[in-house]
Protein backbone atom coordinates (compact mmCIF):
# COMPACT_ATOMS: atom_id res chain seq x y z
CA UNK A 1 0.00 0.00 0.00
CA UNK A 2 1.57 3.32 -1.00
CA UNK A 3 1.64 6.01 1.68
CA UNK A 4 -1.26 8.46 1.59
CA UNK A 5 1.25 11.22 0.82
CA UNK A 6 1.37 9.84 -2.72
CA UNK A 7 -2.13 11.23 -3.18
CA UNK A 8 -0.75 14.67 -2.27
CA UNK A 9 1.59 14.57 -5.25
CA UNK A 10 4.69 13.28 -3.46
CA UNK A 11 6.29 10.28 -5.12
CA UNK A 12 7.93 8.60 -2.15
CA UNK A 13 9.90 6.23 -4.39
CA UNK A 14 11.50 9.17 -6.10
CA UNK A 15 12.33 10.79 -2.75
CA UNK A 16 13.91 7.58 -1.48
CA UNK A 17 15.90 7.13 -4.70
CA UNK A 18 17.21 10.68 -4.64
CA UNK A 19 18.33 10.43 -1.01
CA UNK A 20 19.90 7.01 -1.60
CA UNK A 21 21.86 8.49 -4.52
CA UNK A 22 23.25 11.12 -2.18
CA UNK A 23 24.30 8.42 0.30
CA UNK A 24 26.10 6.63 -2.54
CA UNK A 25 27.73 9.89 -3.61
CA UNK A 26 28.99 10.46 -0.06
CA UNK A 27 30.45 6.95 0.21
CA UNK A 28 32.19 7.37 -3.15
CA UNK A 29 33.68 10.62 -1.89
CA UNK A 30 34.78 9.17 1.46
CA UNK A 31 36.28 6.14 -0.29
CA UNK A 32 36.53 3.81 2.71
CA UNK A 33 38.93 0.86 2.47
CA UNK A 34 36.27 -1.62 3.60
CA UNK A 35 32.48 -1.47 3.66
CA UNK A 36 30.78 -3.87 6.09
CA UNK A 37 27.05 -4.13 5.65
CA UNK A 38 23.76 -5.65 6.64
CA UNK A 39 21.28 -4.61 3.96
CA UNK A 40 18.04 -2.70 4.31
CA UNK A 41 15.30 -2.19 1.74
CA UNK A 42 15.65 1.60 1.69
CA UNK A 43 19.41 1.33 1.09
CA UNK A 44 19.20 -1.40 -1.56
CA UNK A 45 20.64 0.78 -4.31
CA UNK A 46 23.41 1.91 -1.95
CA UNK A 47 24.44 -1.68 -1.21
CA UNK A 48 24.24 -2.51 -4.94
CA UNK A 49 26.62 0.36 -5.68
CA UNK A 50 28.97 -0.72 -2.86
CA UNK A 51 29.15 -4.18 -4.43
CA UNK A 52 29.79 -2.78 -7.92
CA UNK A 53 32.61 -0.57 -6.63
CA UNK A 54 34.10 -3.55 -4.80
CA UNK A 55 34.18 -5.54 -8.04
CA UNK A 56 35.97 -2.57 -9.63
CA UNK A 57 38.57 -2.78 -6.86
CA UNK A 58 37.67 0.51 -5.15
CA UNK A 59 37.26 -1.10 -1.73
CA UNK A 60 36.53 -4.41 -0.05
CA UNK A 61 32.84 -5.07 0.50
CA UNK A 62 31.68 -7.74 2.91
CA UNK A 63 28.37 -8.84 4.40
CA UNK A 64 28.45 -9.31 8.16
CA UNK A 65 26.23 -11.62 10.18
CA UNK A 66 25.41 -9.32 13.08
CA UNK A 67 25.96 -5.66 13.89
CA UNK A 68 28.29 -6.27 16.84
CA UNK A 69 30.46 -8.46 14.64
CA UNK A 70 30.72 -5.47 12.31
CA UNK A 71 31.79 -3.27 15.21
CA UNK A 72 34.50 -5.78 16.10
CA UNK A 73 35.79 -6.14 12.54
CA UNK A 74 35.70 -2.38 11.95
CA UNK A 75 37.59 -1.81 15.21
CA UNK A 76 40.32 -4.27 14.23
CA UNK A 77 40.56 -2.72 10.78
CA UNK A 78 40.89 0.75 12.30
CA UNK A 79 43.67 -0.40 14.64
CA UNK A 80 45.49 -1.72 11.58
CA UNK A 81 45.31 1.50 9.60
CA UNK A 82 42.21 0.83 7.47
CA UNK A 83 39.23 3.19 7.06
CA UNK A 84 36.14 1.01 7.35
CA UNK A 85 32.50 2.05 6.99
CA UNK A 86 29.53 0.20 8.46
CA UNK A 87 26.09 0.22 6.82
CA UNK A 88 23.36 -1.24 9.03
CA UNK A 89 19.70 -0.89 10.04
CA UNK A 90 18.35 0.83 13.11
CA UNK A 91 16.74 -2.50 14.06
CA UNK A 92 20.27 -3.78 14.71
CA UNK A 93 21.40 -0.97 16.99
CA UNK A 94 20.26 -2.98 19.99
CA UNK A 95 22.53 -5.81 18.85
CA UNK A 96 25.64 -3.68 18.91
CA UNK A 97 25.24 -1.27 21.85
CA UNK A 98 27.39 -3.40 24.15
CA UNK A 99 30.09 -3.84 21.52
CA UNK A 100 30.11 -0.10 20.82
CA UNK A 101 30.27 0.97 24.44
CA UNK A 102 32.83 -1.62 25.53
CA UNK A 103 35.30 -1.43 22.65
CA UNK A 104 35.54 1.41 20.10
CA UNK A 105 34.08 4.00 22.46
CA UNK A 106 36.42 3.45 25.46
CA UNK A 107 39.39 2.61 23.18
CA UNK A 108 38.72 5.81 21.14
CA UNK A 109 38.33 4.28 17.71
CA UNK A 110 36.56 6.30 14.99
CA UNK A 111 33.93 3.89 13.63
CA UNK A 112 31.33 5.40 11.30
CA UNK A 113 27.94 3.73 10.99
CA UNK A 114 25.40 4.68 8.36
CA UNK A 115 22.15 3.51 9.93
CA UNK A 116 18.97 3.35 7.90
CA UNK A 117 16.17 4.59 10.13
CA UNK A 118 12.55 3.58 9.88
CA UNK A 119 9.45 4.42 11.80
CA UNK A 120 7.54 7.64 12.20
CA UNK A 121 5.79 9.54 9.44
CA UNK A 122 5.46 7.74 6.08
CA UNK A 123 6.39 4.39 7.62
CA UNK A 124 4.32 1.57 6.06
CA UNK A 125 5.39 -1.31 8.33
CA UNK A 126 3.62 -1.28 11.69
CA UNK A 127 6.29 -3.46 13.32
CA UNK A 128 9.07 -0.96 12.80
CA UNK A 129 7.97 2.05 14.83
CA UNK A 130 8.75 0.79 18.31
CA UNK A 131 12.53 0.65 18.04
CA UNK A 132 13.05 2.92 15.04
CA UNK A 133 11.51 5.98 16.63
CA UNK A 134 13.65 5.59 19.74
CA UNK A 135 17.00 4.85 18.14
CA UNK A 136 18.25 8.41 18.39
CA UNK A 137 17.41 8.52 22.12
CA UNK A 138 19.06 5.14 22.67
CA UNK A 139 22.27 6.22 20.96
CA UNK A 140 22.18 9.50 22.83
CA UNK A 141 21.85 7.68 26.15
CA UNK A 142 24.86 5.56 25.14
CA UNK A 143 26.77 8.77 24.43
CA UNK A 144 27.27 7.85 20.77
CA UNK A 145 27.37 11.04 18.68
CA UNK A 146 24.53 10.86 16.20
CA UNK A 147 23.59 12.94 13.18
CA UNK A 148 20.07 12.66 11.81
CA UNK A 149 19.20 13.06 8.14
CA UNK A 150 15.56 13.20 7.12
CA UNK A 151 13.36 15.61 5.23
CA UNK A 152 14.35 18.43 7.56
CA UNK A 153 17.80 18.33 5.95
CA UNK A 154 17.67 19.38 2.27
CA UNK A 155 18.69 16.47 0.09
CA UNK A 156 21.46 18.63 -1.36
CA UNK A 157 23.08 18.57 2.09
CA UNK A 158 22.90 14.81 2.67
CA UNK A 159 26.23 13.95 1.06
CA UNK A 160 28.11 16.79 2.75
CA UNK A 161 26.57 15.85 6.11
CA UNK A 162 27.69 12.23 5.76
CA UNK A 163 31.20 13.32 4.76
CA UNK A 164 31.14 15.73 7.71
CA UNK A 165 30.17 12.90 10.06
CA UNK A 166 33.08 10.85 8.76
CA UNK A 167 35.45 13.73 9.50
CA UNK A 168 33.81 14.23 12.90
CA UNK A 169 34.58 10.62 13.86
CA UNK A 170 38.23 11.03 12.85
CA UNK A 171 38.51 14.36 14.65
CA UNK A 172 36.90 13.15 17.88
CA UNK A 173 38.38 9.60 17.79
CA UNK A 174 34.96 8.20 18.60
CA UNK A 175 32.25 6.10 16.96
CA UNK A 176 29.66 8.18 15.09
CA UNK A 177 26.23 7.16 13.80
CA UNK A 178 24.40 8.81 10.92
CA UNK A 179 20.70 8.02 10.99
CA UNK A 180 19.31 8.00 7.46
CA UNK A 181 15.52 8.22 7.32
CA UNK A 182 14.81 7.93 3.62
CA UNK A 183 11.03 7.73 4.05
CA UNK A 184 10.48 10.87 6.08
CA UNK B 1 26.30 -33.80 32.75
CA UNK B 2 28.81 -34.05 29.96
CA UNK B 3 32.32 -33.20 31.06
CA UNK B 4 35.39 -32.44 29.02
CA UNK B 5 37.96 -35.26 28.68
CA UNK B 6 41.03 -34.89 30.90
CA UNK B 7 43.70 -32.46 29.81
CA UNK B 8 47.20 -31.90 31.12
CA UNK B 9 47.15 -28.17 30.38
CA UNK B 10 46.25 -25.25 32.59
CA UNK B 11 45.37 -21.84 31.18
CA UNK B 12 48.68 -20.50 32.47
CA UNK B 13 50.62 -23.27 30.65
CA UNK B 14 48.75 -22.62 27.42
CA UNK B 15 49.25 -18.84 27.59
CA UNK B 16 52.98 -19.23 28.28
CA UNK B 17 53.29 -21.55 25.28
CA UNK B 18 51.35 -19.15 23.05
CA UNK B 19 53.56 -16.24 24.07
CA UNK B 20 56.64 -18.38 23.39
CA UNK B 21 55.35 -19.39 19.94
CA UNK B 22 54.12 -15.92 18.94
CA UNK B 23 56.49 -13.46 20.65
CA UNK B 24 56.24 -10.75 18.00
CA UNK B 25 53.01 -11.47 16.13
CA UNK B 26 50.02 -9.26 17.00
CA UNK B 27 47.94 -11.06 19.65
CA UNK B 28 44.37 -10.05 20.60
CA UNK B 29 43.51 -11.34 24.09
CA UNK B 30 40.01 -11.82 25.50
CA UNK B 31 38.85 -10.32 28.76
CA UNK B 32 39.08 -11.66 32.28
CA UNK B 33 41.30 -14.55 33.21
CA UNK B 34 43.00 -14.67 29.82
CA UNK B 35 44.17 -11.05 29.96
CA UNK B 36 45.18 -11.32 33.61
CA UNK B 37 47.01 -14.64 33.38
CA UNK B 38 48.79 -13.56 30.18
CA UNK B 39 50.08 -10.55 32.12
CA UNK B 40 51.34 -12.94 34.80
CA UNK B 41 53.32 -15.08 32.33
CA UNK B 42 54.39 -12.45 29.81
CA UNK B 43 53.93 -9.03 31.41
CA UNK B 44 52.80 -6.12 29.31
CA UNK B 45 53.93 -6.87 25.75
CA UNK B 46 53.81 -4.37 22.87
CA UNK B 47 52.34 -6.96 20.49
CA UNK B 48 49.41 -7.71 22.82
CA UNK B 49 46.01 -6.04 22.59
CA UNK B 50 44.12 -6.53 25.84
CA UNK B 51 40.38 -6.53 25.26
CA UNK B 52 39.17 -5.56 28.72
CA UNK B 53 35.47 -6.15 28.09
CA UNK B 54 33.51 -6.70 24.82
CA UNK B 55 32.99 -10.41 25.48
CA UNK B 56 32.64 -12.43 22.28
CA UNK B 57 34.28 -9.81 20.09
CA UNK B 58 37.85 -11.19 19.91
CA UNK B 59 37.31 -13.30 16.74
CA UNK B 60 35.81 -10.28 14.93
CA UNK B 61 38.52 -7.88 16.14
CA UNK B 62 41.20 -10.38 15.11
CA UNK B 63 39.63 -10.66 11.66
CA UNK B 64 39.68 -6.89 11.29
CA UNK B 65 43.32 -6.68 12.34
CA UNK B 66 44.29 -9.58 10.03
CA UNK B 67 42.61 -7.88 7.05
CA UNK B 68 43.94 -4.38 7.76
CA UNK B 69 46.90 -2.97 5.80
CA UNK B 70 49.22 -2.91 8.83
CA UNK B 71 47.93 -6.21 10.22
CA UNK B 72 48.29 -7.99 6.88
CA UNK B 73 51.99 -7.05 6.93
CA UNK B 74 52.36 -9.53 9.80
CA UNK B 75 52.67 -13.19 8.79
CA UNK B 76 50.25 -14.19 11.54
CA UNK B 77 47.66 -12.37 13.64
CA UNK B 78 46.55 -14.33 16.71
CA UNK B 79 43.34 -14.14 18.73
CA UNK B 80 42.99 -15.81 22.13
CA UNK B 81 39.39 -16.50 23.09
CA UNK B 82 37.59 -18.69 25.63
CA UNK B 83 34.85 -21.19 24.88
CA UNK B 84 32.22 -18.87 26.40
CA UNK B 85 33.44 -15.95 24.31
CA UNK B 86 33.57 -18.01 21.11
CA UNK B 87 30.01 -19.21 21.66
CA UNK B 88 28.86 -15.65 22.30
CA UNK B 89 30.36 -14.42 19.03
CA UNK B 90 29.97 -17.69 17.15
CA UNK B 91 28.66 -16.14 13.96
CA UNK B 92 32.09 -14.54 13.47
CA UNK B 93 33.55 -17.91 12.47
CA UNK B 94 31.13 -17.89 9.51
CA UNK B 95 32.41 -14.49 8.41
CA UNK B 96 36.05 -15.47 8.98
CA UNK B 97 35.44 -18.67 7.01
CA UNK B 98 33.87 -16.72 4.15
CA UNK B 99 36.73 -14.19 4.18
CA UNK B 100 39.52 -16.79 4.50
CA UNK B 101 42.34 -14.66 5.94
CA UNK B 102 45.35 -16.95 5.67
CA UNK B 103 47.22 -15.13 8.44
CA UNK B 104 44.52 -15.54 11.13
CA UNK B 105 45.05 -17.92 14.05
CA UNK B 106 42.26 -18.18 16.61
CA UNK B 107 43.23 -20.09 19.74
CA UNK B 108 40.30 -21.16 21.91
CA UNK B 109 41.14 -22.03 25.51
CA UNK B 110 38.27 -24.35 26.35
CA UNK B 111 37.54 -25.19 29.99
CA UNK B 112 33.79 -25.60 29.53
CA UNK B 113 33.19 -22.79 31.98
CA UNK B 114 32.81 -19.06 32.44
CA UNK B 115 35.95 -18.60 34.50
CA UNK B 116 35.64 -14.90 35.31
CA UNK B 117 32.19 -15.18 36.85
CA UNK B 118 32.67 -18.20 39.10
CA UNK B 119 33.08 -21.19 36.80
CA UNK B 120 29.49 -21.67 35.65
CA UNK B 121 29.17 -24.20 32.83
CA UNK B 122 29.08 -23.35 29.11
CA UNK B 123 27.60 -25.46 26.32
CA UNK B 124 31.04 -26.36 25.01
CA UNK B 125 31.27 -29.93 26.46
CA UNK B 126 28.34 -30.85 24.22
CA UNK B 127 29.87 -29.33 21.10
CA UNK B 128 32.60 -29.93 18.58
CA UNK B 129 34.07 -26.42 18.39
CA UNK B 130 36.83 -27.44 15.99
CA UNK B 131 34.31 -29.29 13.82
CA UNK B 132 32.14 -26.17 13.59
CA UNK B 133 35.18 -24.15 12.53
CA UNK B 134 36.15 -26.78 9.93
CA UNK B 135 32.67 -26.57 8.47
CA UNK B 136 33.28 -22.83 8.05
CA UNK B 137 36.55 -23.38 6.20
CA UNK B 138 39.10 -23.25 9.03
CA UNK B 139 42.12 -25.50 9.42
CA UNK B 140 41.92 -26.89 12.94
CA UNK B 141 43.64 -28.85 15.66
CA UNK B 142 42.09 -30.30 18.82
CA UNK B 143 44.70 -30.15 21.56
CA UNK B 144 45.00 -31.44 25.13
CA UNK B 145 48.76 -31.73 25.72
CA UNK B 146 51.68 -29.31 25.85
CA UNK B 147 53.44 -31.19 23.06
CA UNK B 148 50.28 -31.14 20.97
CA UNK B 149 49.92 -27.39 21.44
CA UNK B 150 53.53 -26.75 20.38
CA UNK B 151 53.15 -28.86 17.23
CA UNK B 152 49.78 -27.29 16.37
CA UNK B 153 51.12 -23.74 16.69
CA UNK B 154 54.10 -24.62 14.50
CA UNK B 155 51.69 -26.02 11.91
CA UNK B 156 49.59 -22.87 12.11
CA UNK B 157 52.71 -20.79 11.49
CA UNK B 158 53.81 -22.61 8.36
CA UNK B 159 50.58 -23.63 6.63
CA UNK B 160 48.01 -21.02 5.54
CA UNK B 161 44.88 -20.51 7.64
CA UNK B 162 42.49 -19.38 8.85
CA UNK B 163 43.27 -21.57 11.84
CA UNK B 164 41.27 -22.50 14.91
CA UNK B 165 43.21 -24.30 17.62
CA UNK B 166 40.91 -25.65 20.28
CA UNK B 167 42.94 -26.18 23.44
CA UNK B 168 41.32 -28.12 26.28
CA UNK B 169 42.46 -26.61 29.57
CA UNK B 170 41.76 -27.57 33.16
CA UNK B 171 39.47 -25.60 35.46
CA UNK B 172 42.24 -24.02 37.51
CA UNK B 173 42.47 -20.23 37.60
CA UNK B 174 45.65 -18.51 38.75
CA UNK B 175 45.20 -15.68 41.20
CA UNK B 176 46.12 -12.54 39.28
CA UNK B 177 45.72 -8.86 40.04
CA UNK B 178 43.20 -6.69 38.23
CA UNK B 179 44.47 -4.88 35.15
CA UNK B 180 42.89 -1.43 35.06
CA UNK B 181 44.68 0.76 32.52
CA UNK B 182 43.17 3.49 30.40
CA UNK B 183 42.03 1.52 27.30
CA UNK B 184 43.02 4.44 25.06
CA UNK B 185 46.64 3.73 25.94
CA UNK B 186 46.20 0.08 24.96
CA UNK B 187 44.74 1.04 21.59
CA UNK B 188 47.47 3.57 20.82
CA UNK B 189 50.25 1.14 21.75
CA UNK B 190 48.78 -1.68 19.66
CA UNK B 191 48.14 0.59 16.68
CA UNK B 192 51.79 1.70 16.79
CA UNK B 193 52.97 -1.87 17.08
CA UNK B 194 51.02 -2.90 14.00
CA UNK B 195 52.83 -0.20 12.01
CA UNK B 196 56.26 -1.63 12.84
CA UNK B 197 56.76 -4.01 9.89
CA UNK B 198 55.30 -1.44 7.49
CA UNK B 199 57.81 1.18 8.64
CA UNK B 200 60.63 -1.35 8.58
CA UNK B 201 59.70 -2.36 5.03
CA UNK B 202 59.62 1.29 3.93
CA UNK B 203 63.06 1.83 5.45
CA UNK B 204 64.40 -1.29 3.74
CA UNK B 205 63.07 -0.09 0.40
CA UNK B 206 64.56 3.37 0.77
CA UNK B 207 67.89 1.86 1.83
CA UNK B 208 68.02 -0.35 -1.24
CA UNK B 209 67.39 2.47 -3.74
Amino acid sequence: MPPLTTALGIDSREVVARRADEVTRAIDHIRPTHVLWIPSSTLKSVIDSIEVRAREGTWISMPITREEEGIGIASGLTLGGAKPLLVIQDNGIGNCLTALTTFPQPYHLPIVMLVSQRGGLNEYNSMIHTLGERVEDILDAADIRTFLLDERVPVERWATSIVGAWEHAEMTHRPVAVLLNLLY
Amino acid sequence: MTTLPPTELTRLDALAAIHHAFPSEPVVIALGTMVREMLLVAGRQPNHLHVLDAMGLVPAITLGVAMSPNGAAHARVVGIEGDGGLLMGLSSIATIGATRPENLVLIVLDNGAYAATGGQRTASPHLDLAGMARACGFQTHDIRTAAGLAVAMLDAKVRPGPWLLRVAIGPKNQAAPYFLPDPVELAIDFRRYLQVPVERRANDESAST
